[in-house]
């Protein structure tokens, strides 16, 4: 079999990153009022507000733009289950960290589960994102590289959630959104380096039904464009409910 | 329930207060007991729902002097979640009743575990309550407004008013900047919050676990310290966000008193 290359659009690797940056700054301005939530339904309000940006938009979104930035010299399509599956794995277990991490009093230990269970959440999103890939090549990886590929999910998650509620100020919700968007971009294209696509004969069962990367492209608009009103949205209301509280 | 006694001599005002709880069961019992150990009695009160449990209505009556400590009382109630009221003289038994009292000024606040309002006591809670808007409005350029609080209070008042007022500012700075992220620890809250904070007044320093201010103006060689206001303004920003333990902020030199800065430190 023929080893197959991978080549990339810088244009869409960069705007890979600024997705991904985009749905974690989103997700985090979520994240930081969980500690403050007075009741249960505002608190998993938050949760799940918060893991649904950092899973749809940072986490999931940024794969399939990182993919359509990739070309392997073969058309693909893309499983609907295991998309789907891929989709709500990201947003499932990014509500567990944001929910691990988002306790009132900052610990090592939460701060170690949280960045883990989302770091393996960013892996688990990308390699089922990858298994949902129907092409007529073979993928192949290379374990070692995957292997750092989720350490480095798990590491610049956990800097990314410290930040996050640690500091305050500008960089406190920049810097960490910023650093989370290194630890998907991290991850993605770690796990793309480990990937080795071999040249086959055949296109997979299922292929012509599966969702082409343009259809797919539109959804990634309207999400993006989904995390650019709730950012700013949360934004405007938060700087109002400021300017009102009474000293 | 309610004393129906010390309602001779001195100014008499009436108070309305609403607070809001997390429940209504024992509410008014618990309040009303607060009510009569201030030497107020209820005069009329309505309870009714409200989407974080119940509000109470409660139109009081009681002297005057002893108006501003139930404020803070039921204020700083654990019971109570938010609390604001509005006053007016409602008669006389004495001398004549001073304009300032004779405004109907509305005030509004949570407890002090919510937000580090503390009772500093013998701070002169009604012109603190009124000069407060205005520092908040023309914050961080506040200190012409603590310079004339301090020749408004009386000379037994001014630290107990400035520490009042500096609670109250910090407690509001914490909201409006620094409520977001999890509780820290006291050196990481200094460093974090304290010192950008402090910024915004005055040039600081954060040496070891000591904040040194330079050039505080409200601390001049040979006049008065204004330290009390600083040490309310740390209490006041970390009363919600330390992990654990009450913020205690203690200044351990003044310029006022020949030292080069001003230096505070926290307990907790």
């Amino acid at each position: 079999m023929q080893d197959m290359q991978q080549h990339y659009n810088y244009l869409l690797v960069g705007l890979s990153y600024v997705v991904a940056v985009l749905g974690s700054f989103t997700a985090l301005q979520f994240a930081l009022g969980i500690p403050l939530a007075r009741t249960p339904g505002q608190r998993w309000g938050s949760i799940l507000a918060a893991g649904t940006a950092m899973g749809g938009g940072a986490i999931w979104a940024m794969h399939f733009v990182a993919m359509l930035a990739c070309s392997m010299g073969a058309q693909a399509t893309y499983d609907v289950v295991l998309t789907a599956i891929s989709v709500l794995l990201a947003v499932v277990v990014s509500s567990l960290g944001l929910a691990i991490a988002g306790s009132l009093v900052f610990r090592w230990s939460n701060l170690l589960a949280a960045g883990t269970v989302m770091g393996l959440g960013v892996a688990g999103m990308h390699y089922l994102g990858m298994a949902a890939m129907l092409m007529s090549t073979q993928v192949t990886y290379d374990m070692r590289l995957v292997a750092l590929s989720v350490v480095i999910a798990i590491v610049a998650s956990m800097a990314a959630l410290w930040l996050a509620f640690n500091l305050r100020g500008r960089l406190q919700m920049l810097g960490s959104a910023l650093v989370m968007g290194i630890a998907v971009c991290g991850m993605h294209y770690t796990g793309m380096a480990a990937a080795t696509f071999n040249q086959g004969g055949t296109l997979p069962a299922g292929f012509e039904q599966g969702v082409r990367g343009d259809h797919l492209g539109g959804v990634i608009a309207i999400i993006v464009m989904a995390m650019l009103v709730l950012a700013l949205g949360i934004s405007i209301v938060r700087q109002y409910r400021r300017s009102v509280l009474s000293i | 329930m309610v004393s129906q006694g010390l309602i001779s001599g001195g100014i008499m005002a009436e108070l309305e207060v609403r607070v809001i709880s997390e429940r209504r069961e024992g509410l008014l019992i618990e309040l009303g007991r607060v009510v009569s150990e201030h030497g107020h009695v209820l005069v009329r009160q309505r309870l009714s729902p409200d989407e974080r449990g119940a509000g109470l209505t409660m139109v009081l009556r009681g002297p005057e002097t002893s108006r501003s400590a139930l404020e803070v009382a039921l204020g700083a109630h654990p019971r109570v979640l938010h609390f604001e009221s509005s006053w007016g003289t409602a008669e006389k038994h004495g001398p004549p009743v001073p304009q300032e009292a004779a405004d109907a000024p509305v005030v509004a606040w949570a407890p002090s575990m919510a937000y580090g309002l503390g009772m500093p006591s013998g701070a002169d809670v009604a012109r603190v309550e009124r000069m407060l808007p205005s520092l908040a409005k023309d914050y961080p350029r506040i200190f012409p407004w603590l310079i004339n609080l301090e020749y408004a209070v009386t000379a037994e008042a001014r630290e107990a008013s400035l520490h009042l007022a500096g609670r109250r500012a910090g407690a509001w700075v914490f909201r409006r900047h620094f409520a977001l992220g999890a509780r820290l620890a006291p050196a990481d809250a200094l460093k974090r919050i304290v010192v950008p904070a402090l910024r915004e007044l005055v040039a600081v320093e954060l040496r070891g676990e000591q904040l040194h201010v330079r050039g505080c103006p409200l601390c001049q060689p040979g006049g008065l310290s204004g330290g009390r206001f600083f040490c309310g303004f740390i209490e006041g920003l970390l009363a919600d966000a330390l992990a654990m333990g009450e913020p205690s902020a203690n200044e351990v030199s003044c310029h006022c008193h020949g030292a080069q800065e001003c230096v505070f430190e926290l307990t907790a």
